[in-house]
């Protein structure tokens, strides 16, 4: 028999709720099944009842960290659906925007993973860090995290030279940390052991599940939205698609890193050949597109999301789905964190495979053991998982 | 392989099977077809034309009948659409040929009723517990409103 | 009002313990209050710690629009914290529901829930405002 104790989640590790049913024998793990119905809040539906122009900032709220990612999506779906195009230098400011939302995303990513490993330092390291993009991003766009700088025809807000200045001076000072912090993940022993050989997702797999985002470009497959499907002005600005391929839990830290220092040098590029002109184009206040159907892709940080909108002619979407790259990436999780043949995984491993797929609906409100050999059944919060995990690698260093 | 080229060979290989193909924008092709030869298509897109990547399922209530349309391609972005009657919402699963699509059509079947012949798992995935039986959210006819204060 | 009450009064006010839970959120709000435990706004020279468990804490931080599959966990944690135990509701999901009006799964507010005690705006909040919200029920405390 086994029943819940809901202790809270807690502490910085993404505390969003979800549940993993694990099976296990002894220490191994061989089955997974996962439960993400806590974080449902019923958006699609609620954007039937909302005109396009607030649709907007509900959609923003999808997620508060790719809050770019989504917003954008949503507004070339409109745009295309209306057949207009944004002026080129919208198109640029669209761009510098989404990349400083990803070096956002990736280094707060690092921290993460850091503290999951037990690295308490590094995590402080990188938040403060971090800190300086959050400080770009509000001189630009006015907030922190949630910036609502897209709108249907262009962006809010124009940049000045003196912003320029200072976004190149913030981007060469986290060019330079960057590049300490993949030094550091490179060449200190504790992070290689608990990395290496750990979360496998062969490239086979990866492309029979449907994985999205670094989790596929850490199996060697070269796919990415801006290469593939470039939107704004991502076939103008010249970029790496970045892979690597051990498949493990430290290839995908290093496409990350490496994807931190690709952004830096995309939007430096975007500052030197940022075209003049409007930055938006006026639409009616009541926006009306025609009878049609329209699909936008975007990557976000996470990976490859998908807007589909079905409209009939009327001011309010007829159908609006979201499909988004977490959701794409739980097949593979679920492959990642089950033992089979040679490949093991140990209970102390989840917290960092978990947290290498960079979920975006969190962490584990209650994590539930079942040990098929002994016949009992008992519950751990993360936090005692991840100190679990932290004591085993303590133990056998 | 461009939009066009794409347009040909589904109607070399279907023919009249194909009710309405259209490429409304760059990268895009959106395609209708009937319920009985969906699967056949899904499969020519991801094995003979080598797309390899479904990215989503999408179901729609239109008044009198419901929708579902398959995302598939990397680059290019075909979208397959086909129609099942609301008294009999069937339709063959393609999990047999794409496996990690068996989360969206639980998604598709949880919000809309649509129900997936074949798939292995089709329980309840993003409702909650308590949401009672045979109410589909995103169908047209249920009106969205706050669940009743406790305090 | 004795010497050792007061005793007890400011000692709870000088380290409050807090534990903090998301609700079905957007995850902007958590990464903000988490932020603010980082060395620019340090909350913990305030005698702050984060725990693990109902417990042991004094204080329980929610965001987010409260769900209906999360609900039940949520009034139990409630119900395992110790008295004298404080609520506060971080963001305008948590106040008043926030952004997400007809959406079908999510309740109006935290207090349709359980009582409220403090309530912090903004979307996502600054971790400014959470650092004063602390310090406020802190003081809140001391005096009774």
């Amino acid at each position: 028999m086994s029943f819940y104790i809901p202790i809270g989640p807690q502490h910085p590790v993404h505390p969003e709720p979800l549940l993993m049913k694990f099976k296990v024998e002894g220490e191994q793990v061989i089955d997974v099944e996962i439960n993400v119905s806590y974080t449902h809040r019923g958006i699609e539906k609620g954007l039937e009842y909302r005109d396009y122009m607030k649709g907007i900032f509900l959609a923003e709220r999808i997620c508060g960290i790719c809050n770019a990612a989504h917003t954008l999506c949503y507004v070339q779906n409109i745009e295309q659906l209306l057949n207009k195009e944004v002026p080129p230098r919208a198109k640029y400011l669209r761009l510098i925007v989404e990349e400083l939302s990803r070096i956002h995303s990736h280094l707060l990513w690092l921290g993460l993973a850091a503290h999951q490993i037990g690295f308490e330092t590094l995590f402080m390291y990188v938040w403060r860090d971090r800190e300086r993009v959050l400080d770009l991003l509000e001189m630009i766009t006015g907030n922190r995290v949630v910036t609502s700088y897209n709108t249907i025809g262009g962006v809010r807000r124009d940049i000045t030279p003196e912003m320029e200045q200072k976004i190149r001076k913030g981007l060469d000072y986290l060019e330079k940390r960057t590049k300490y912090f993949k030094k550091v993940v490179m060449e200190e022993p504790t992070v290689l052991v608990r990395t290496q050989n750990v979360g496998i997702l062969k490239p086979r797999e990866a492309i029979e599940l449907f994985a999205v985002g670094p989790v596929l470009r850490a199996s060697s497959i070269k796919h990415d939205v801006r290469a593939d499907d470039p939107y704004a002005a991502h076939d103008e600005v010249p970029f790496n698609v970045i892979t690597y391929d051990t498949c493990d839990v430290y290839a995908r830290i290093l496409v990350r890193i490496d994807e931190v220092l690709e952004c830096i040098n995309m939007i430096r590029y975007s500052l030197d050949h940022l075209p003049s002109g409007k930055y938006r184009i006026r639409l009616p206040v009541v926006i009306k597109p025609p009878p049609g159907e329209s699909v936008s892709r975007v990557e976000a940080p996470r990976g490859d999301l998908l807007h589909y909108v079905k409209s009939d002619g009327s001011d309010k979407p007829y159908r609006y789905k979201v499909r988004t790259p977490t959701l794409a990436n739980i097949p593979s999780t679920a492959r990642m964190l089950t033992s089979r043949g040679d490949y093991i995984v140990y209970i102390a491993d989840i917290p960092i495979i978990f947290g290498s797929v960079d979920p975006c609906l969190c962490c584990t409100g209650r994590v539930m053991f079942v040990d098929v050999e002994k016949g009992k059944s008992w519950v751990w919060t993360y936090n005692e998982l991840v100190k679990y995990s932290r004591e085993r690698f303590e133990r056998h260093d | 392989m461009n939009e066009e080229e794409i347009i040909n060979a589904l109607k070399e290989r279907f023919g009249d099977k194909i009710i309405d193909c259209k490429t409304p924008m760059r990268r895009r092709v959106f395609v209708e077809v009937s319920k009985e030869c969906y699967k056949d298509v899904v499969k020519f897109l991801l094995q003979d034309l080598d797309m390899k990547f479904v990215e989503a399922i999408t179901g729609t209530d239109v008044n009198d009948h419901l929708e579902v349309i398959a995302h598939i391609g990397y680059g290019i972005s075909v979208s397959v659409k086909t129609k099942v009657p609301k008294d009999d919402p069937v339709i063959d699963s393609i999990c047999d040929i794409a496996r990690g699509a068996e989360l969206y059509e639980r998604e598709a079947h949880d919000l809309l009723g649509i129900v997936f012949k074949g798939n292995p798992n089709l329980k309840r995935f993003i409702l909650p517990e308590d949401w009672p039986e045979g109410v589909y959210p995103l169908r047209k006819d249920y009106e969205a409103k706050h669940p009743k204060p406790l305090r | 009002m004795g010497f050792t009450e007061r005793l007890v009064r400011w000692a709870r006010g000088r380290s409050p313990w807090i534990l903090f839970f998301n609700t079905g959120a957007c995850n902007a709000c958590d990464i903000e209050v988490v932020a603010a435990l980082t060395p620019r706004y340090d909350l913990e020279r305030f005698g702050l710690l984060l725990k693990g468990s109902p417990r042991h804490a004094d204080i329980l931080v929610v965001t987010g629009p409260v769900t209906r599959q999360v609900r039940d966990r949520l009034i139990r944690i409630y119900n395992q914290m110790p008295e004298p135990k404080f609520v506060v509701a971080a963001g305008t999901c948590a106040t008043s529901g926030g952004v997400f009006w007809k959406c079908y799964n999510v309740y109006e507010s935290l207090d349709s829930v359980i009582p409220v005690d403090a309530y912090i705006s903004g979307c996502p909040v600054k971790p400014e405002a959470v650092v004063q919200a602390v310090n406020l029920l802190a003081q809140k405390i001391m005096k009774g």
